[in-house]
C-alpha cells in the first residue's frame, strides 16, 4: 500500500498564512472528500501536494521519497485544476482536443482512448475553443484529464462546480467505475457535500489551514447527534459529553455532540436526539471557529 | 424550535409539532409571544408562507392565538390540549402499531407485559 504524507506543511502567501502546520497521511485505494469554507486553503493544499506550489515550510513524502521536484513520485499524481479561462488567457485559444494533447504530454498513463470516450460522453466538442466553453463545460474537461490521466493519485479541485444535476450524477458514476475497476486513489474537493457524501469513503475537514477532522464518513455521521429542548434537560442530556456549535434560544438550547467510543446522550432526559447530516455537521463545526 | 427540519415529513408539519413540543416542554409559555412567521422563516431557512402553514395549524387546532397588531400567543390550557392529543394519538396509533409488530413476532401478552415493567424499572 502506497502512502502519501504531509508534515507539518505551511504555506503564506505574503503575510497571509494559508496552511498552519498540517499534518495529513493519504492511503492509497479510497476516495476522500476534501471540504472547507471558502479560502479554508482546500486548493493550496492539493497543489502542494502534487508539486504546483513551494512549499513555505514541511514536507509531501510519497512512499518515504520527497515529491518537489521528484519525477518518478509526481508521474503518480495527478491534479486536476478548475479552469478558468479569460479572454485574455493564452489557453482561450486552445481547441478541446490541443488542450487534451498538450495534457497527455505531461501525465505519462494517460489513456487516450477514455479521454476520447469521456469526451463523447460528455457531448464536448473537440474542435470547440476553451474561451467559448461554459463553466460546466470546462468541469467536464477538468473531469476527462483527471480520469484519464491514470494516476494512482488523482486530486480533483471542485470537479462539480457549475455542473448541473444530471452532469453532477454522470460524474460520479464515471469516478465510482474507475474506482471500483482499478482503485486509484482520489481525492474530490467539494462544496455540494450531502451529494458527494455518499461516494466518499473518507471525509477531510479543512478549516482555517488546519485538519479539523478526518474520518469514515459512516463513523462519523452514526457518532454525531444534534440535541434540543429545554435547556436545563439539554444540559443534563449532554454533560460530560464533547459539544460544538451550541445555540440557546430563550429557554431552548441546541447542540451538536460527537460522541466518543462507548459514550450515549443520557436517557430519561426530555429532550430530542436527532441524526444529522455531513452537511449540517460541517455547518456547526465551522460556525463554532468562526 | 430548534431542532433540525428532516426531509420524510411536509415541513410545515414539523414547524407545527416543533412548537407543540416546546409548549410540553415549557421552553413556550401559555400566554407568551411565539416567534412570527418571518422569525420562524429565518429561524429554519424557510419560505415565510411554508412557516405561516405551520403556525395556521395551530391557530385552527386552538393551540395558538392572534392578538392584533401584536402576534401569535400561547393559548391558556394549550399544553394539556397537547398532552391529551398526543395520548391519544399514542394509544391509537403508537401502541397499535406496536402490538400489531408484536404480534406478528409471536410475542405474548405476558412477554410483553414482562418486558414493559422491566423497561420501566
Amino acid at each position: 500500500m502506497s502512502v502519501l504524507k504531509c508534515e507539518k506543511l505551511v504555506k503564506t502567501y505574503g503575510q497571509h498564512r494559508v496552511l498552519q502546520g498540517l499534518d495529513l497521511t493519504l492511503e492509497s485505494g479510497k476516495i476522500y472528500g476534501l471540504i472547507g469554507r471558502n479560502g479554508a486553503g482546500k486548493t493550496t493544499l492539493l497543489s502542494m501536494m502534487s508539486n504546483q506550489n513551494p512549499l513555505t515550510g514541511g514536507t509531501v513524502t510519497l512512499d518515504g521519497e520527497p515529491v518537489w521536484e521528484n519525477p518518478k513520485a509526481l508521474h503518480r499524481i495527478c491534479f486536476a485544476r478548475e479552469l478558468n479561462i479569460s479572454a485574455e488567457s493564452g489557453l482561450s485559444k486552445y481547441t478541446v482536443k490541443r488542450y487534451l494533447q498538450t495534457a497527455a504530454t505531461f501525465l505519462p498513463h494517460w489513456d487516450r482512448e477514455m479521454a476520447d470516450r469521456l469526451i463523447r460522453d460528455f457531448d464536448l466538442d473537440p474542435k470547440k475553443k476553451l474561451g467559448k466553453l461554459s463553466k460546466g463545460m470546462l468541469s467536464m474537461l477538468t473531469i476527462t484529464v483527471a480520469l484519464a490521466s491514470k494516476a494512482e493519485f488523482t486530486f480533483l479541485d471542485e470537479p462539480v462546480a457549475g455542473l448541473d444535476v444530471v452532469a453532477r450524477e454522470q460524474f460520479y458514476k464515471l469516478l465510482l467505475d474507475e474506482y471500483t475497476d482499478t482503485g486509484r486513489t482520489f481525492v474530490i474537493s467539494t462544496h455540494i457535500i450531502e451529494e458527494a457524501a455518499d461516494v466518499m469513503e473518507e471525509v477531510i475537514i479543512l478549516n482555517r489551514g488546519k485538519i479539523l477532522l478526518m474520518e469514515n464518513i459512516q463513523a462519523l455521521t452514526s457518532r454525531a447527534c444534534h440535541v434540543t429542548g429545554l435547556a436545563e434537560e439539554v444540559d443534563r442530556a449532554v454533560g460530560g459529553l464533547d459539544c460544538h456549535g451550541t445555540e440557546v434560544l430563550g429557554r431552548s438550547k441546541a447542540v451538536t455532540v460527537l460522541l466518543r467510543e462507548g459514550e450515549a446522550v443520557s436517557k430519561n432526559c426530555d429532550v430530542t436526539v436527532q441524526p444529522l447530516s455531513l452537511q449540517k455537521l460541517f455547518v456547526a463545526l465551522c460556525q463554532e471557529e468562526a | 424550535m430548534q431542532q433540525k427540519l428532516t426531509e420524510e415529513k411536509s415541513i410545515y408539519l414539523q414547524i407545527s409539532e416543533m412548537l407543540e413540543t416546546d409548549i410540553l416542554r415549557g421552553i413556550l409559555l401559555e400566554e407568551e409571544r411565539v416567534p412570527s412567521t418571518n422569525e420562524l422563516a429565518k429561524l429554519y431557512t424557510i419560505n415565510p408562507a411554508t412557516a405561516a402553514k405551520g403556525i395556521n395549524i395551530l391557530v385552527d387546532n386552538g393551540i395558538l392565538y392572534k392578538r392584533r397588531g401584536i402576534g401569535m400567543f400561547v393559548s391558556a390550557g394549550a399544553k394539556e390540549k397537547i398532552r391529551e392529543r398526543r395520548k391519544q394519538e399514542f394509544y391509537d396509533r403508537r401502541l397499535k402499531e406496536l402490538l400489531a409488530e408484536a404480534h406478528s413476532l409471536g410475542i405474548t401478552r405476558q412477554e410483553l407485559m414482562d418486558h414493559i415493567e422491566k423497561g420501566e424499572a
